[in-house]
Order: C-alpha cells, then structure tokens, then sequence
C-alpha cells in the first residue's frame, strides 16, 4: 500500500501521496480551530469572503475564470465539525497535465491559486472589500435560514443542539443567525489574521507528484509566516447521562422525523473504537442492521432507519421517518435493539456480515482520492496514526464480547420528534 | 470479446453479446480495489403501457417499474442484503425514468457478487403477502420525498412541461397509484423488461475481462430464456407547448425555490445526433449562466441568486428540456432578470473567450468523471441506452464550435415554451 508522505513548511504539515492512479491532483487543505460561540460565525464567513477574489485577482469573474481556464479545476469548500474543532476544508482538482494540452503545469496553477485564495486575499483599507464582505453575510444568512428546508437534516441537527446544549458542539459549524448583523469589513480581517495564525492547517496533495515538488510549489505559493504547526485539541466525550431528554418540535411536515442520540463514550483514540464501529454497523449501518431490519422490514413503518457514528465525538445517532401516530411504537421497537445488544443477543452471522462490510469500505478508500486523504486526517485530529489497513485488522479481531462491552456503555441521552403542527 | 480502445482517456473496454441478447461490458480499472457492477433493464418510470411481439399493449399501474425494484431484493430465502453482506458487497438499486439499475461495490468475493446480482435480478419472488409489506414502506418513501422542496420544485416543473407523456408522473408513483399494484401486474412486467436481450452488465474495477466473460457465460448458458419479440412502448402525443405556464406548490422553506424550465418543440432524436445535442446544450448553458458567466454574477450581485443556482438538460427521444434555477428571495424578479439576460445573450450571441473556456471546463469535468467507477458505469449505461457511446462525449466536446452553441442558444430558448415551478412558503393564515 502507498502511504503519505509527510513534511513541514512553517505552520503547515504537508501529506503527499505520489499515485499514477488518478487522472487528477487531489487538493485538500484543512484549517482548524477550537469550536467557540464567539468566534464560529465571523470563522464560517471567511472562506465564503476568500472565494470571491484575491490581491492578484481581485474581481471575481476573473477569479472563477482562471479556474476554467484550469480545465475547469474544481475550487470549493466546506465547514464543518470534528470532535470539539470547527474545520475549514478547501479542496481542489484539476486534470494531469498529460490529459490536456496545457501550456502551464496545472499542479502548479493550482496550488497558487489555492495559496493566493487562502494567503493572499484582497484587502482594501484595513479589512475585506466591504461589497464582497456584505454580500457573502447575505448569503451566509441563507445558508443557515436554509437548513430548515431539509428536514431530514434539520431534524438530525436539531437532535444534536438539544443533546449538547451545555457542550461547544452544540454550535452550528456555520455559526449563528444573530452574530452575522455585526460583522464589519475590518473586523473580519482581524478574525482572518487570528485564525490563520492560530488554526492548526494540514495540506493534502493526491497524484502523479512527490513531497519535494509540493514542498517547492507551496513554498513559492503560499506567504507564511514562520511559526510551527498546531495541534489539534482532544475532545471530551465522556459525559455521563442522568435523564433521558425527550424534544418535540412541530414543522409543516408530511412525515415525521425521530433522531435518537446516544453517548458511547468511546473517541477515535480508545482501542474500543473498533468494536464501536461494529457496534453501530450491526445496530443500523447498513440494510442487514437491525434497525432495517426490525423497523422497516417487519414492520414496515419507515422507509429509511439507520444509525451513524461520530467517533470524534463519541457519538451515535438514530434517525427514521415515521408515520406521526407510529412515534411510540418506533421508539419502543428501537430502545428494544439497543436493550437486546446490551444483553449479547448478536448472532455469529451478524457480526460477520457486518466485519465484511467495515472491511469492504476501509479497502475501498483506496480508490478514491479524498476519501484516502479524509480518512488519513483523522490521525492528523487525533495525533495518533492509524492506517486503513491496521483499523481493519482491528476491526477483524473484534469479538462480540467486545461489542456487548460497547452496548453496556452505550446511553441514551435524547429523543427528538419532528412532527406536524397540531390544528389549535 | 470485442475490444474497444480509447486512447486519448487511456482506457479500454471489452464487450460482447450473449447468445440470449444480454450486452456485457468489461472495464478494466489497473490498480483499483474495487469492483462495481450493475445490472440494468432499459424499464423505467415512463414505460407505464407496452406490448411485446405484437400482443395487446398494457397499461399498468404508476410507479410500477420502482415497486418492482424494491420487491426484487427478496427471495424465497430472505432478503438479498442479507448475501451480500455476507460477502463483504455493498448492494443498491434505483429507478429513473428510462432504466432500473440495480448494483454491488465489493472488494472481495467480486465472483460470488457477480453470481449473487446476475440470479437475484433474474428470479423474481413475489407473493401477495411480500407485495403488500411492500406498500407502507414506499408509501413512507413517497411521503419522504414530499418533505423535501429541492424535490418538489424539480418535480413540480416537469408536470408544469408536460401534459401527456408519463415523465411527467412521479417515478415511485403516487400512495393511491402503488396500492392498486398486485403480484400478477409486477410479474408481467418483470418477463416483458427483465429478458437479458433488454439488459446490460457493466462491470468495471479491478478486474480480469475474460474471467468476467467465462462467469457470465457459464451463469447465463446454465439458464433458459425464451427468445421474445420486440418491445413497443407507447405514449400518446405530447403537445408542443407546456401544460402549465406557472406551478406554485407550499412548503416551509427559507426562500423560494424557483425553476424555469424550456421544453424542446422538436424531439426524437437518436443516438449521435442526440448525444451531440445533449453536449452543444450543455456547453451553451454552462456558458450562459455557469458560474463564471457575467449573467450568474450580475444576479448574484443582485441578490436574486445564491450558490444552489444551476442548470441542467435533459434529454432523451421523447422528451427533452433544460432547467435553471434555485433558491431566490423574489422569484418574479429572477424570472425577469433572466428573460432580459437571455433575450440578450441571444441577440448578440456568445463572445468566442466565454466559450472556450466553458469548453475546457465541460472537458475537465468529463476527465474527472472518469475516475468514478460509479459514474463511468451510471453514465455508460445512459448513453448506451440511448444507443450512444459515452466515450464520444469528449471528442464531441472538442469538436463543438461557438456557432454551433449559437444556434442553440437561439433554438432553445423560446419564451413561449416557458414553464416556471415555484416552492414557497404557506400563506400566514388570517
């Protein structure tokens, strides 16, 4: 198996992965900061700020242009959380040069635009263009107003919210509605300089190159300021649950949508964490979990009934879309698949269908770029290196006495309901 | 074994045609773990009324071909899923309008996979217990799918196009439609769609072609198949203009939703002259209102876009029309700036830099798209469908020229074939 190179350029590591595989460079950098209610809203605005124009390229057609011209690279980001961190992940792509007939190396092209974007952003005066700073807050506004149109997701973020209402992950990696109004020009440009200077930033490169021609490139790409990459803090996921809370919200809704959190107090670091991973793949990972099976295929109450893992964060969650006036009998059908793997009723076919499937999946990431380096950066989260390769030898060896030790741990913290408005 | 070679994306492909008419095609991928194969019936939402080898045609009830899909995962044994997990495989099935895909990842066990796929989706098993659990389930995954706006408002545009012909009907059908479903109507449809001359094998990953060939050939010759005649699908005439200039549907959304949707006046092209049109469309659209055009700026300078704005072309012998929209505070306004924006672009035609640098864009996107074995599959089996070859797409992104685009930047966009869906939130109540 091919494995990352790593190196060091000032405050950013480096991770390279020379593979003729792809017919393209796989670009991710990851910027992370503590997740933290007074900063996660003007840190989302940035990145949306830093897309519409840099100091070399300050209009924004210009800006999209030049990533056409690249053979239409791809150019986007994402925010997101991991663990108790708020993470900014740019990633780009763009075509071997050997497909095209291009007369610049679109590595390169690449890797400067990436740095101009994140290193080099247009300033005027002493903050962010005021037009680009005022229209992407419109439309960071949208974004969050928008989550509520899927109610799929609204509901899984909702149930999250009220489960860590006294945790920072409580905290939309988006930030919040109020904190937009009172964003000015300058001081997102002082929350910029902060960021960049505190965050911990790791630079991923897929493809047909070497560490020395990435370490190269970004050296003359990037303006960094000397210093030494940060780390990133480990999460808190054990917390001890006293009641289980219970949340109604009422929305124009045809279906109803039940999410269930639970605290396995176990993180990515733990050596359970493998055993976690198949508990929650025999719980409702996949179309052979009990969850489909018990929810949907005996009793046909929903159409979709599976459970997700967050192991940064120690948590598992639920989510089914119900029938309003099936809500009792749904939560009672899954409380009894959680009591039941609590008590070791898991059946040698389950656990082996579910160790192939892990399996399967952990052997795939190898055929896809981002997937390689997204699963290769939770070792950067959790400051300890654990190849695809060694979690599926962990994950072959676990035992069911092993998944039972998961179960006992496993509590249920929230129940949330989804439901439609009640004639008043 | 016919072997296909395409140089200039470095890939070659390996098909034949079994003696029982099933196509099979084999992409080698060096250096790829897994392998990913589907296995698809040309049978989709919009084939509602057919005959075969000149018998009566048959009308057969909405969201038949999606029912018929989901109840293909059970066997007399149990549930399929059940299988492949067994052998590490993850399994999946979905329908569009024109096919039924159903489909494995694996990164072991790829013979046994491959076994498992090839019988289950050529033995159904449908009782009328079975078929009856059926009905909740989709009947929840109908009621999923009218919670979600993105949803509705594409949905409700293509009803808003087209008055007669089914893909305006929804592809799982409506609650009332799939309960008159019954184990008689799915097993006809099943032996008219399911005969392996009206199916396709892909399989690309880490393979060995001929080991491939010698397993489906040994599966195959061990079963028997009664050759069958044509199939005929019918649907009544569609009308050239659209059935409803304006569709509002109520959700609760943030900001409306909006799509304008142009419906082709003339259709039924085929094969390489529907592919060409499909590419010249798109690039004409990408050019246009793509996200570096100054239409997609000036609006969202406006603020009468965000970044869910896009636009697609749709396309097939019967039916063809574009779409473009997204979330908008004022749907009215958006629907102006666009009818001025275009009116325009059409007018003065589009500027040679605008185009070529679309053109790069639409032939790194191609590029990219080939290094899923997901969409190489999804894509290739679309096409083939259509009786094109997907591989052509980049040679015909090459060729196209601005005066090409030009023309069907005039052709296409014809405000009198104009439909509008709009999702926007209830009313407060007095």
């Amino acid at each position: 198996m091919t494995l990352f190179q790593r190196g060091q350029l000032q405050r950013v590591r480096l991770h390279v992965l020379p593979t003729k595989r792809f017919k393209t460079f796989a670009i991710s950098l990851f910027a992370g900061v503590p997740l933290n209610e007074d900063t996660v809203t003007p840190i989302a605005l940035i990145p949306f700020v830093l897309r519409r124009g840099t100091a070399r390229t300050p209009e924004t057609i210009a800006f999209r242009e030049k990533l056409d011209d690249m053979y239409g690279a791809g150019f986007g980001f994402d925010v997101y959380k991991r663990g108790d961190s708020q993470i900014v992940q740019f990633r780009m792509d763009v075509i071997n040069d050997q497909f095209v007939s291009s007369e610049q190396s679109l590595l390169a092209a690449s890797l400067q635009f990436l740095g101009d974007a994140l290193t080099d952003p247009l300033i005027e005066g002493g903050g962010f263009r005021a037009k680009y700073v005022e229209a992407e807050k419109a439309t960071l506004r949208k974004r969050l107003e928008a989550i509520v149109n899927d109610k799929i997701r609204y509901a899984a973020e909702r149930c999250l919210e009220e489960m860590c209402a006294g945790e920072p992950y409580r905290l939309h990696p988006l930030g919040k509605l109020d904190g937009i109004d009172g964003i000015t020009p300058d001081a997102l440009l002082r929350h910029y300089e902060d960021w960049l200077e505190r965050a911990a930033l790791d630079l991923y490169v897929v493809g047909d190159t070497s560490l020395e021609e990435v370490t190269k490139l970004v050296g003359d790409a990037f303006k960094l300021k000397t210093g030494t990459p940060a780390r990133y803090s480990v999460p808190n996921v054990k917390q001890d649950v006293q009641d289980v809370k219970y949340v109604l919200d009422e929305l124009d809704v045809s279906q109803g949508k039940l999410n269930m959190g639970l605290r396995t107090g176990i993180g990515y670091d733990d050596t359970l964490y493998p055993a976690a991973l198949m508990y929650n793949g025999i719980l409702g990972g996949y179309p052979h979990s009990k969850l489909f099976i018990n929810v949907r295929e005996k009793e046909s109450l929903a159409y979709y009934a599976a459970s997700r893992l967050d192991g940064h964060k120690g948590i598992c969650t639920i989510q089914s879309g119900i029938e309003f006036n099936n809500y009792e009998k749904a939560v009672a059908i899954i409380k009894q698949q959680l009591e039941s793997m609590a008590r070791g009723e898991l059946s040698e076919l389950e656990i082996n269908q579910t160790k192939a499937m892990i399996s399967g999946h952990l052997r795939e990431l190898q055929d896809s770029a981002y997937e390689m380096l997204s699963y290769d950066f939770n070792s950067v989260l959790t400051g300890n290196e654990r190849t695809s390769a060694e979690l599926l030898e962990q994950v072959q060896g676990v035992t069911a006495d092993d998944i039972v030790e998961v179960a006992k741990r496993v509590q249920l913290d929230t129940v949330y309901f989804l439901r439609d408005r009640k004639e008043a | 074994m016919e072997t296909l070679n395409y140089p200039n994306v470095q890939e070659k492909l390996y098909r034949e045609v079994l003696d029982n008419g099933l196509e099979v095609i084999v992409l080698p991928k060096e250096g790829f773990q897994k392998t990913y194969a589907t296995f698809s019936t040309k049978y989709g939402s919009v084939d509602n009324r057919f005959s075969v080898g000149g018998q009566e045609p048959t009308r057969v009830p909405d969201g038949i071909a999606h029912f018929l899909e989901h109840k293909m995962f059970e066997e007399p044994e149990g549930d399929i899923f059940a299988v492949f997990a067994s052998q590490g495989a993850s399994a999946n099935a979905y329908t569009t309008f024109d096919r039924t895909v159903y489909l494995f990842s694996a990164t072991e066990q790829v013979h046994a996979n491959l076994e498992t796929l090839i019988n289950f989706v050529q033995k159904p098993y449908f009782t009328d217990t079975n078929v009856d659990k059926e009905k909740g389930i989709i009947e929840q995954e109908i009621n999923m799918y009218k919670d979600n706006a993105d949803w509705r408002v594409y949905f409700g545009l293509i009803d808003a196009l087209y008055h007669n012909h089914p893909v305006h009907i929804d592809i799982a059908g409506t609650v009332e439609s799939i309960y008159k479903i019954d184990k008689e109507t799915l097993y006809r449809c099943y032996e008219t769609f399911y005969h392996p001359s009206n199916m396709l094998l892909f399989v690309v990953g880490g393979v060995d072609a001929k080991d491939i060939f010698d397993l489906v050939k040994a599966n195959q010759q061990a079963k028997s198949f009664e050759p069958q005649g044509k199939i005929e699908r019918y649907f009544d005439e569609e009308p050239a203009h659209v059935k409803i200039p304006r569709k509002v549907a109520q959700l609760s959304v943030s900001l409306p939703k909006c799509m304008l949707g142009f419906k082709e006046k003339k259709v039924g092209l085929t094969g390489e002259a529907l592919l060409r049109q499909e590419v010249t469309t798109k690039l004409m659209l990408e050019t246009l209102i793509g996200p570096s055009s100054k239409l997609y700026q000036s609006l969202y300078e406006q603020n009468l876009i965000s970044d869910s704005f896009g636009h697609e072309y749709n396309s097939s012998t019967d039916y063809a029309f574009s779409v473009v929209g997204g979330d908008t505070p004022d749907p009215d306004a958006l629907i102006e700036a666009l009818r001025t924006g275009i009116t325009a672009a059409v007018n003065q035609g589009i500027e040679q830099s605008a185009f070529e640098r679309s053109k790069r864009k639409k032939i790194g996107s191609y590029l990219r798209m080939l290094n899923s074995p997901e969409s190489i599959a999804g894509e290739f089996t679309r096409y083939r469908f259509r009786d094109a070859d997907m591989f052509d797409v980049l040679g015909f992104y090459e060729a196209c020229t601005l005066e090409e685009v030009n023309q069907r930047l005039r052709e296409h966009f014809d405000f009198g074939q104009l439909a509008v869906s709009i999702v926007e939130k209830p009313q407060a109540k007095a």
